[in-house]
């Protein structure tokens, strides 16, 4: 058995209830958190010495495309979207990642031990999104869960892809029209299936069951008023989900809290233009998060760096949300988005030990450092 | 009148002045001491707070593009060769204003065409707050934007190419600029004229954008015997070329490095800022990335990022202003908290280098109250 025990860190469990950090123990058993108190018994564990340090839960990225973009060469390429057909559920994202792109490493090295990838959103129905831990070789062996969203697109990309081509959607009202029409075949293929009968097999429409059924949520990526829309129709087929991006949530806040749905926000550092950047600042999310609502912030890596996540973290704070709150949304919220919170998000015993030993206050302090990362108990990072 | 009282005032070249008072009329700071009263003034009370000289981005991309991907003003892709263009045409006030660059404490911008030309064009620096368009212009002229950056290749290496390698790129600057100083002054072009300005009569200092290490080094190679004062914009892999950069007194315009992932992207070396910096060398800080726009919270963002590679932060202030208002050549009015300057101010209720909770109090231009 091999036991590794945390001792004399701060910790900030992010477990529900517990605002502020407190000086204690962590024992690892075998890749997982056996046990959390002060002065826990050494006995056989190996020991981390954890003094000064603050001990987090790995930060949790819920909105990225490491290794389906690589932007690394002058002619950048692309496997985030497949944009033959505005309809492409069944994708399945894993097979896009190159487990090499150096932003997994950057990942691990600031904290960040799961993620979750997705296909672009050059689509309306752009593909299965997965979680996967940010360390290792093979993208199959780093995956948490597959599929763990679907992932949906309004609003100008969808536009734009198939606009060009005078493809239906040129137009929001043709988003519209394929995100509905989509959806009501899928209930009426599983109402078929239900009722014992047989129908052709859709590979898209299989991949949508699971989104009904309320098991894995959608991730509709929507700005400015697409919100309102990604919203109505999400209720109308009570699906669980949240709002990719948001940026203009502010305009929407008592739909959005109405709605029951969580969001992702950012990447926050676009310049402001007419149409879909015309509102980006942060300023929703501290509406949000004070009205119940669960929220996470993103990078979107590799658009935005994935080291990023700090400063997207840091403009909620400047905002005026407690660091401690803001922690909440690169770790424990986007896991419970994702029904993850089993396995992840926060210090607990029985949970995965990725977690990470941090000098500073991150969030707070701008030069708060990672000095150690560890994912299912294996130290894959130390300064 | 305004006189604002008790700020800690971080002067812009590294000096520090707790508890202090500044007194501003006409749109000048007219007396920096503790205590001072003036009794028709208005008082704004920065007790706690962190007071600086307003943050500068030499080298922004938003502002003079008519919003991106429609009008695209900045960028005259027609030739690769303009470097007669002067960018305060381009000016557009509601563009600016749609940025709000004083929310994140930025009061200055310099306006420059994008990447896409070899020798694209001329800087302009403009106030950030809102307001007639000719008051908002500090400086015409400031710099002359050129690029080595695959972006030229980019826009001219499609279906009729006319460069499609880097080799193309700096055999055009080398005959380019050859040619100009052949013709005679009287025959010179307007193109030529510019250039030789720029080059041999240093009427104004150039802002050329390199990013990867060989677009860096063959610049710097390209530039060894000029006169000219050069700042690399972008300049993520400057750290390979530090001792070049050093002996030619080269200053840095960093791009924003977490725009497209840039230091995972190139591997830079952001702790050899440190060094650079301590050679004299200027080094300031832009929003932009490749000549595009990102928002504003990203100068202050790559400002972070320096702290965090070891820069002591009152040194990273100097990057925020001072340093760039030198490379623009407008220390006279702007960069640092001394009298007869601009009372171009910002006041934050913390240091906005070393905490995320640092929020902005007050942003002051020209002497009034813009946020």
């Amino acid at each position: 058995m091999n036991r590794i025990l945390i001792q004399g860190g701060m910790l900030c469990t992010m477990a529900d209830g517990v605002t502020e950090p407190f000086l204690g123990d962590i024992l690892i058993e075998d890749g997982r958190i056996r046990q959390i108190g002060t002065e826990l018994p050494v006995g056989d564990a190996e020991l981390i010495d954890a003094t000064g340090l603050y001990v987090l839960p790995g930060l949790f990225e819920a909105h990225a495309h490491i290794g389906l973009f690589d932007f690394s060469q002058e002619t950048t390429f692309s496997d985030a979207n497949e944009s033959s057909d505005p309809v492409h559920a069944a994708l399945d994202a894993r097979y896009g990642v190159n487990p090499r792109a150096r932003e997994f490493r950057a990942a691990y090295q600031y904290g960040i031990t799961d993620m979750l990838l997705t296909p672009g959103s050059s689509n309306v129905y752009c593909g299965l999104a997965f979680v996967a831990k940010s360390y290792g070789d093979n993208i199959f062996d780093m995956t948490v869960k597959a599929p763990a969203a679907v992932k949906i697109a309004l609003g100008g990309n969808p536009k734009k892809n198939f606009g060009a081509y005078g493809r239906l959607p040129v137009t929001r009202m043709g988003v519209a029209q394929l995100l509905w029409d989509t959806f009501r075949r899928a209930q009426e293929y599983l109402a078929q299936q239900e009722a014992g009968q047989q129908p052709a097999y859709d590979a898209d429409l299989e991949a949508l069951l699971p989104a009904l059924r309320g098991e894995i949520p959608c991730k509709i990526h929507c700005t400015q008023h697409d919100i309102l829309t990604a919203l109505e129709f999400a209720n109308h087929f009570g699906l669980r989900f949240s709002l990719e991006h948001a940026w203009g949530a502010e305009e929407y806040l008592d739909e959005i809290i109405a709605s029951g749905g969580a969001i992702c926000f950012g990447p926050i550092a676009t310049y402001r233009a007419p149409g879909e950047r015309r509102r980006v600042d942060v300023t929703a999310v501290k509406a949000l998060d004070a009205a119940g609502v669960n929220v996470a912030m993103v990078t979107d890596s590799p658009f935005y760096s994935e080291e990023s996540l700090y400063h997207h973290i840091g403009e909620v704070v400047r905002d005026g949300v407690p660091h401690m709150r803001a922690l909440r949304m690169v770790t424990i919220n986007p896991v419970r988005q994702l029904g993850l919170e089993q396995r992840l998000g926060s210090l607990e015993a029985g949970k995965d030990a990725d977690l990470i030993l941090v000098q500073g206050r991150l969030g707070l302090d701008t030069d708060a450092r990672v000095l150690l990362t560890m994912i299912d108990g294996r130290v894959v990072y130390q300064r | 009148m305004m006189l604002l009282k008790n700020g800690n005032l971080h002067i812009g070249d590294g000096r520090i002045l707790p508890a202090c008072d500044i007194l501003i009329a006409e749109g000048k700071i007219q007396a920096i001491a503790p205590g001072l009263t003036a009794e028709s003034a208005e008082v704004i009370d920065a007790s706690g707070h962190e007071v600086f000289p307003g943050f500068i981005d030499p080298a922004a991309a938003i502002g003079a593009s008519g919003l991106p991907t429609t009008q695209q003003d900045n960028d005259e892709h027609s030739d690769p060769v303009t470097p007669q263009m002067n960018i305060r045409y381009a000016v557009d006030p509601d563009e600016l204003d749609a940025q709000a660059y004083y929310k994140s404490g930025i009061t200055t911008v310099g306006l420059a065409p994008t990447h896409n030309n070899v020798f694209g064009g001329q800087i302009a620096v403009c106030k950030t707050a809102p307001g007639r368009l000719r008051e908002r212009i500090v400086k015409e002229h400031a710099g002359l934007k050129c690029s080595v950056t695959a972006h030229v290749k980019k826009t001219y290496g499609g279906d009729h190419p006319r460069l499609r390698t880097k080799m193309g790129i700096f055999a055009l600057w080398a005959e380019t600029l050859r040619a100009a100083r052949a013709t005679a002054p009287a025959e010179r072009s307007a193109s030529q004229q510019a250039l030789c300005a720029a080059f041999d009569e240093l009427q104004m200092p150039v802002f050329a954008a390199a990013g990867s290490q060989n677009e860096v080094d063959g610049l710097l190679h390209i530039m060894r015997d000029e006169r000219a004062t050069l700042y690399l914009v972008d300049g993520y892999c400057f750290a390979s070329a530090l001792p070049q950069m050093i002996q030619q007194h080269v200053g840095l315009v960093l791009g924003n490095v977490n725009d497209y992932s840039q230091v995972t992207k190139h591997d830079i070396d952001l702790t050899k800022l440190v060094d650079l910096a301590a050679q004299g060398n200027l080094i300031a800080f832009t929003t932009s990335n490749g000549g595009l726009p990102s928002g504003r919270e990203t100068l202050l963002w790559n400002a972070i990022e320096a702290y965090r590679a070891g820069v002591a932060a009152e040194d990273v202030v100097t990057m925020l202003t001072l340093n760039p208002a030198r490379m623009l050549g407008v220390e006279r009015r702007l960069g640092s908290l001394e009298v007869g300057k601009d009372a171009d101010i910002s006041v934050y209720t913390g240091h906005p280098v070393t905490s995320y909770a640092a929020r902005v109090a007050h942003s002051i231009i020209d002497g009034k109250v813009v946020f």
